[in-house]
């Protein structure tokens, strides 16, 4: 990789910033400070602020158009526990982390070890699988939601093997809609576990196999004992990353359904959504825009914390 | 010598079979966007007739034709360059002074202010949704898809710093204590030095950026509404709306619509694919 190209030299390896020189005494903190302070402006203007008044707003009952609000305490978090559409939509947002985790996770392992092997063509079936991962989402939830579609191509190549009473409105219907946004979501989702994988299968060293082998250690043995404890670190990113990405499913579902049938496929963000911009409900929306928030930077606090320390 | 060509044999073999399989397996994973392409060459008899899954009997670039002019694309690949264009390099050299202070620089609570950036990570864009939508209607920025760039940019800013940050701690500090010496300033130090000595993470950076930019909807939904202003996502959307019934020139603009991606992926994966493993197993 490129960035491995620079290499400081071993014996001198990050000095700390030393001070000796009275021309550097006035480079103090503030150089450092003038370089941070363009992006620390936007990203607090931007991010950090909008976040902190997401949590007061959550707080009042602002429509999102008169000049007062008035503030209500939890009553938005209260209204939230006893919204039957947040509780569809918890539960959607559960299946979907599990479904869209788990699967992805699986399938880009089973992809990585079998393009990990003597292939020819290799770096272009590589490239043929990730390329579902850098579509708009929108992009693909339009040509899944036109696949899916009462006369679309699934029902159709399931009546051409012979299935076709297994023909069925796959988004019409609220038991199978949430499932069938999810296919979509695991096309998508499995490049870039496959390319991790990928990338920490190369780094196994391969006289750990050669070892093994000569100890007469089986196929599975060795994957049971070699590979899979090697790419440990990278279950652990991969998993973080993942729930980071779960929590904020919103394309594929406003693409595919808007959240119908009768609600049953919205997710926390539409619902929010909503709420928000259709229902002109802002301090409810952004009660429910907290709430995924909240989830989102607990299940990541534990990956930023590690990637920070890598940086120190 | 014969076991030896004879075990080479088997090896390339074993190694067609598995490049077969995986390239069916490619094939079929792809064939989404195949039927796509197919669907879109076909006349609309032909489709109704003959269905998705089978090639095209003639081929016709009418359905193109229409959807081009429908889904105003033209506007919508306009819109999203120019976003694309401003977004990644204003965030990116945000992002590069920023990283060059936590990298090189003295600054006051260097790892909290390290962790506080990467925590952005994991801050989904909808809870910046309403107060970036009230702030830009007061600033009358609102339709206008300039109104994206500043939570675009801060946005972008935590995964920008988390590779550049990476990469600047690497450069040798003895080559910017040297400079110095020579009695070179900061900024062109930053500019002179460590920018070009990071060209090709400064690309990685970029190329993975303006995918995602061009690809974004929360926010472009939220702030844009007139279908002048619409950028690709939007109009996909909008798109699929008036074409429900018909195959061909839904996935006639389908296609138009991604196209670009498909062609900036072409050309760029190899970049992509180092900068998303630079990204999350960084060093």
């Amino acid at each position: 990789m490129a960035r491995d190209t620079l290499q400081a030299p071993p014996v001198v390896s990050r000095p700390a910033h030393p001070s000796g020189w009275p021309k550097l005494r006035a480079r103090g903190p503030l150089t450092g400070w003038a370089f941070a302070a363009p992006a620390l402006i936007v990203y607090v203007a931007f991010l950090v602020y909008p976040a902190l008044n997401s949590a007061y707003l959550s707080f009042t009952n602002w429509n999102g158009l008169s000049p007062t609000k008035a503030f209500v305490g939890f009553q938005n978090y209260i209204a939230l526990v006893h919204d039957s559409v947040v509780h569809t939509a918890v539960r959607n947002n559960l299946f979907w982390a599990l479904v869209t985790i788990v699967v992805p996770l699986v399938l880009g392992l089973a992809l990585a070890l079998a393009v990990n092997t003597h292939l020819y063509l290799r770096s272009f079936i590589r490239t043929v699988l990730y390329m579902p991962a850098v579509l708009p989402l929108v992009g693909v939830g339009v040509i899944w939601g036109w696949l899916f579609q009462p006369d679309g191509v699934v029902n159709a190549l399931l009546h051409d093997i012979g299935l076709g009473s297994l023909q069925h409105a796959w988004l019409g219907d609220s038991t199978t809609a949430i499932w069938a946004i999810m296919v979509p979501a695991i096309w998508v989702r499995t490049g870039f576990p496959m390319l991790l994988y990928l990338a920490a299968l190369q780094g196994i060293p391969a006289e750990y196999y050669e070892a093994a082998r000569v100890d007469g250690a089986g196929r599975w043995q060795r994957f049971r004992h070699i590979t899979f404890p090697s790419l440990r670190t990278t279950h652990y990113i991969l998993i973080a990353l993942s729930l980071i990405e779960t929590a904020r499913v919103f394309d594929l579902v406003y693409a595919m359904t808007s959240g119908g049938p009768g609600n049953s496929t919205q997710v926390l963000g539409t619902w929010m959504y909503f709420n928000v911009f259709q229902g002109y409900r802002f301090g409810y929306g952004t009660a429910i825009a907290v709430v995924i928030a909240f989830i989102s930077i607990l299940v990541g606090i534990p990956y930023v914390r590690s990637q920070a320390r890598d940086l120190r | 010598m014969t076991t030896y060509t004879r075990r080479q044999a088997r090896r390339r073999r074993r190694a067609l079979a598995g490049t077969a399989v995986m390239l069916v397996f490619a094939f079929f994973w792809v064939s989404p966007v195949l039927i796509l392409i197919t669907t879109a060459v076909k006349s609309a008899a032909d489709f109704a007739s003959s269905g998705a899954i089978s090639l095209p009997s003639s081929l016709t670039f009418a359905n193109f034709q229409s959807a081009w002019s429908v889904g105003q694309f033209g506007t919508a690949f306009r819109n999203s360059g120019l976003v694309v264009l401003v977004k990644v390099p204003l965030g990116i050299l945000l992002a590069a002074l920023l990283s060059y202070a936590l990298a090189q620089l003295k600054i006051h609570f260097r790892s909290s202010l390290t962790f506080f950036m990467l925590l952005g990570l994991t801050v989904p864009i909808f809870i910046a949704a309403v107060p970036v939508f009230t702030l830009l209607r007061q600033a009358g920025l609102i339709d206008n898809i300039w109104g994206l760039l500043p939570p675009y940019v801060a946005f972008g800013l935590p995964f920008e710093v988390l590779i550049l940050t990476a990469f600047f701690r690497r450069i040798p500090h003895e080559l910017i204590e040297a400079a110095r010496i020579d009695g070179a300033g900061e900024l062109r130090i930053f500019f002179g030095i460590v920018l070009p000595l990071s060209l090709p993470v400064l690309i990685t950076v970029a190329i993975l950026d303006a995918v995602a930019t061009w690809n974004e909807l929360t926010m472009a939904l939220v702030l844009l509404s007139s279908p002048e202003h619409r950028t690709v996502p939007l109009s996909l959307l909008n798109f699929q709306g008036q074409f429900t019934t018909n195959f061909p020139a839904l996935s006639a603009g389908i296609l138009i619509a991604l196209l670009p991606i498909l062609i900036w992926y072409g050309l760029s994966q190899r970049w992509i694919v180092s900068g998303l493993l630079a990204g999350a197993i960084k060093g």
